[in-house]
């Protein structure tokens, strides 16, 4: 079953599709937020083998239609200490 | 005898019928906050979530446990069969006693909420079952009903507030304060030292503790010795593992650590307590977890906050009423009641008064807005004569509707200060944190002649002669009315 996970933005222009792109991402089973490298479309036949990626607006009204996400590379949890 | 403990104040809730045990499992994703926040607006008892999915037993969750004013009665001991007008007022005066007559902590040496000891890499906050309390927030809230406890950088000043806080992983949480709050103004003391900021989040303590932590306690007065005032015994501490910070020493959780300086991760959104989640997901700052105690069988607290009523609303609106009518009567208004809206989220204040002179609406808004307690509220003010009841919503309406000039008696404020939270702001105001007020002036222009111009009102208690109103309710029963 594919993974599950979400992202936060104001606008869906911010999204670039097809090309390798670092985005903050939820797992929507935990909820903790990493960032990754990754490819996403609004189509999952272009991401055949991707994951579930839904969209949330920055004040958490979700994106009716999911997109697809292949996450490439984990960066990390974003928090220096 | 205050209660000692959170459990002393379940056991007295459940006798009283305010408390229901949840026995079915409830999933912390989503379904026990929507209990919660149903439970909040109809006003049903508070639910105690005892089978929470994925966790044992052992582990359990409260609900709000302050949210109407019969619950805050029982928490202050206080009497709770009181008409509503009686109970808010006397509620002012038990935290106005508090102010006046402060109790210090008393440091004891054990307590139960060491039962438990994490530290280093054994830290772990997904221990607790935590609550995704709305749809569409940021993450898993473990900081909805607690103290944040902190010390001035350069004073004795020790601040017991509430401040969300969001998990980001297992040692890390994130969260907002707003520019104004007593945290926020140490943190910038810290922050401009690049100095770390020892923090201790106080969970599941006496309701005392909680209530005052929501309210506008005066600058630089430490809550605890207030919590102490009111509850008339000291509240015991106890120091904590690796902060010199002191926390209530029957606490369910106590988590220990740093604010980081200069630190900045995405938190939020939150449906916060103005009903909305008007502000978005944007970096705010972060706790470094170093350390977490609990006793056995910890009792984490949330609080669904949204559209009232909630826990804040309740308690935060008498401290401040209470506030607020301590400066106007400080600044010579010759003010009759104050009653902060409960069911306004805090935003509406009304405060009816004699009307000596000319524009005393005006004296009485820029008091209210210079009021401490208006750092999160009260950004729209109603003033109306004495002969409204500001406690009876009905009178307020008809006041507001009928004696409110549609250009005489509105007066806008633009570029007050604010935070980022307030719904009818546009998203560049919510971002810079500015806000505009707005005073509602209902009192009757006291140039008008009384005989001419000021309209008679025609109501029973006002426009027949008290013999004759004293002779209706007298013969009310033979007249073949029930009451």
């Amino acid at each position: 079953m594919a993974a599950e996970y979400d992202t936060f933005v104001n606008t869906l222009d911010e999204l670039k599709q097809g090309e390798e792109i670092e985005l903050k991402v939820r797992d929507t089973a935990t909820f903790e937020t990493r960032i990754v490298k990754a490819i996403i479309s609004s189509t999952k036949s272009k991401l055949p083998d991707g994951d579930v990626l839904w969209i949330r607006f920055s004040r958490g009204l979700l994106h009716k239609e999911p997109w697809a996400i292949k996450i490439i590379a984990d960066l990390g949890d974003g928090i220096s200490s | 005898m205050p209660f000692s403990d959170l459990r002393e104040y379940i056991s007295k809730l459940e006798k009283m019928g305010e408390l229901v045990r949840v026995k079915k499992e409830v999933d912390w994703n989503l379904e026990a906050g929507a209990i919660a926040r149903r439970c909040n607006e109809i006003e049903a008892p508070i639910p105690y979530f005892e089978k929470i999915k994925g966790y044992s037993k052992e582990f359990t969750v409260l609900g709000d446990i302050i949210n109407t004013l019969k619950r805050l009665s029982i928490a202050m001991e206080q009497p709770t069969d009181l008409p509503y007008a009686e109970m808010y007022r006397n509620l002012m005066q038990v935290y106005l006693s508090g102010i006046e007559h402060p109790i210090k902590p008393r440091v004891v040496k054990t307590g139960p909420c060491k039962e438990n000891i994490m530290k280093g890499n054994d830290v772990n906050l997904y221990k607790f079952p935590s609550l995704m309390l709305h749809d569409g927030d940021g993450g898993r809230y473990i900081g909805t009903a607690h103290t944040v406890i902190t010390k001035d950088f350069d004073s004795g000043w020790v601040n017991w507030g509430c401040y969300r806080q969001m998990i980001h992983n297992r040692n890390h949480l994130g969260g907002y304060v707003a520019p104004p709050r007593d945290m926020a103004i140490m943190l910038r003391k810290y922050e401009e030292r690049n100095k770390p900021m020892e923090f201790a989040i106080a969970m599941g303590t006496d309701p005392v503790v909680f209530a005052v932590g929501i309210s506008p306690v005066p600058y630089k007065i430490n809550e605890v010795d207030v919590i102490g005032g009111i509850r008339k015994e000291p509240v015991d501490v106890i120091k904590c593992e690796t902060v010199d910070l002191m926390v209530p020493a029957t606490s369910e959780i106590v988590i220990e650590g740093h604010v980081l300086p200069g630190v900045r991760v995405d938190e939020g959104p939150f449906g916060e307590y103005t009903g909305y989640r008007a502000s978005p997901r944007a970096p705010r700052l972060v706790y470094k977890v170093d350390c977490i105690t609990h006793r056995n069988s910890p009792i984490l607290t949330a609080v669904c906050e949204g559209a009232p009523v909630d826990s804040g609303h309740v308690a935060n609106s008498i401290a401040r009423a209470a506030t607020i009518r301590t400066d106007l009567v400080n600044a010579g208004i010759p003010v009759v009641d104050v009653h902060v809206v409960i069911r306004s989220s805090g935003f509406l204040t009304v405060v009816s008064t004699k009307t000596p002179y000319s524009n005393i609406a005006h004296r009485i808004a820029s008091v209210v807005w210079g009021s401490r307690a208006a750092q999160s509220g009260s950004h729209k003010v109603m003033v109306v004569n004495d002969d409204i009841d500001p406690f009876n919503i009905d009178e307020v309406v008809h006041a507001f509707a009928t004696k409110c000039h549609p250009v005489r008696g509105h007066h806008a404020v633009p570029n007050a200060a604010g935070h980022p939270l307030v719904p009818y702001q546009n998203l560049e105001e919510r971002l810079w944190a500015k806000n505009s007020l707005m005073l509602y002036d209902c009192t009757w222009p006291i140039d008008w002649p009384v005989e001419i111009a000021i309209p008679p009102k025609a109501s029973f208690n006002s426009i027949y002669p008290k013999e004759l109103q004293d002779k209706v309710l007298a013969n009310w029963k033979n007249y073949g009315f029930r009451e």
